[in-house]
């Protein structure tokens, strides 16, 4: 990851749910009301670049700021549906950047299990991206196709892209030879 | 909320990232978010400044929390300028590479009554592509017998036709001199007008 690159500074802009734990006069506008003062125990969405580091901010003995928790794309809704049928949930509709968020959040949590579940469900699906990709200049696989194809997000667009190009290359290097 | 205007900018640089072209430059937000900047920065002089350069953060959470919330923003706010301008350079040298000059570049944008051209590059891009050019035309000079822009392609012939779509002038070939003129047709060497063809003065007539 680099400082410069665009995905990661988009993922970095990925809303996640916290709750503030101090009393803090000038940060009202963090709630949409900068003339109050920010109490304790005020649920917050804010971006995983603010969010991450205050989670992770305390001076000396005291508790950090801010209690950071699994964004509702990670949820356990989402996740026992992945569980059920990776190629089922449209991941474009829970995030843009669901993967982006999901590595962000392992990095924070011991997940065993969501670390497990998007393992797989990268794997099964990067498959089907992959056969995707292949089909599409031949009509593709029919109405499915774009049903599935318009789930996909940022990472699996990335591969999917790739993907595509290199069977395009692919084709247009055999036709070359054959002159 | 701090940042937003900062991840509109980083949403043009990805937009940017898949266009063959360049974008007009956001001046307008750019500016918006250097005011952000400077805003939080003038937020921050006023918090510190009762403490007089004496400022416990243990002492004092609340303020603590607020400038590390400040400085955060900041932060965020100048990774996203410098995304984006970088975004946007890189496209620019690649451009240059593929042979675009600092005129083909801010002419780009024409208004639509067509008297007034707006660049879509920002001054001090203009002058980046100017400075680019230079450099990339003297590390090119070393070399006289290839050319380093040209295309990758091996040829399948060494002449080719080519029918002249805007007035060239005269250029040196190795068969002597021979003068562009619009709508004439030409037998010439490949290597000789690749350039001229990839700046849209000549086209290559298939054979």
């Amino acid at each position: 990851m680099s400082y410069y690159d665009v995905d990661a500074i988009l993922t970095d802009g990925e809303k996640v749910p916290c709750t503030f734990e101090l009393e803090v006069p000038y940060l009202g506008h963090l709630n949409n009301a900068p003339s109050q003062v920010l109490k304790p125990g005020t649920p917050l969405t804010l971006p995983l670049w603010l969010a991450e580091l205050l989670a992770l901010a305390s001076s000396g003995d005291s508790s950090p700021p801010l209690t950071l928790n699994i964004p509702p794309c990670l949820g356990t809704a989402v996740l026992s549906a992945l569980k059920a049928d990776p190629r089922a949930v449209p991941l474009r509709d829970q995030s843009v950047h669901l993967y982006g968020v999901g590595v962000r959040m392992l990095d924070l949590f011991d997940e065993k299990e969501l670390s497990e579940v998007l393992r797989r469900t990268w794997t099964v699906r990067a498959g089907d991206v992959g056969l995707h990709a292949r089909k599409a200049d031949e009509g593709g696989l029919g109405g499915q196709q774009e049903e599935f194809l318009r789930g996909l997000e940022e990472w699996e667009r990335k591969l999917f892209r790739r993907a595509h190009e290199g069977v395009k290359g692919a084709k247009e290097w055999t036709e070359r030879v054959k002159k | 909320m701090y940042g937003d205007t900062g991840m509109k900018l980083v949403q043009h640089a990805k937009r940017t990232q898949s266009l063959a072209h360049l974008p007009p430059y956001q001046t307008e937000l750019v500016r918006a978010v250097t005011r952000e900047v400077r805003d939080l920065d003038k937020d921050v002089s006023e918090l510190l400044e009762p403490f007089q350069g004496s400022f416990d953060p243990s002492a004092d959470q609340a303020v603590a929390t607020t400038l590390l919330v400040n400085h955060l923003s900041m932060r965020r706010n100048k990774r996203c300028l410098l995304a984006y301008h970088r975004t946007r350079t890189e496209k620019l040298e690649e451009l240059v590479w593929n042979g675009a000059d600092v005129v083909d570049l801010s002419g780009q944008q024409v208004r639509a009554d067509g008297a007034t051209t707006t660049s879509s590059l920002s001054p001090q891009e203009e002058e980046y592509v100017r400075q680019y050019s230079d450099l990339l035309a003297a590390y090119k000079g070393q070399w006289t017998d290839i050319d380093l822009t040209g295309s990758l392609e091996p040829p399948r012939d060494l002449f080719i036709d080519v029918r002249v779509l805007k007035d060239a002038g005269e250029i040196q070939t190795e068969y002597g001199a021979i003068t562009l003129t619009k709508n004439s047709q030409f037998y010439v060497r490949q290597g000789d007008v690749e350039r001229l063809i990839a700046q849209g003065y000549l086209q290559k007539l298939s054979g």
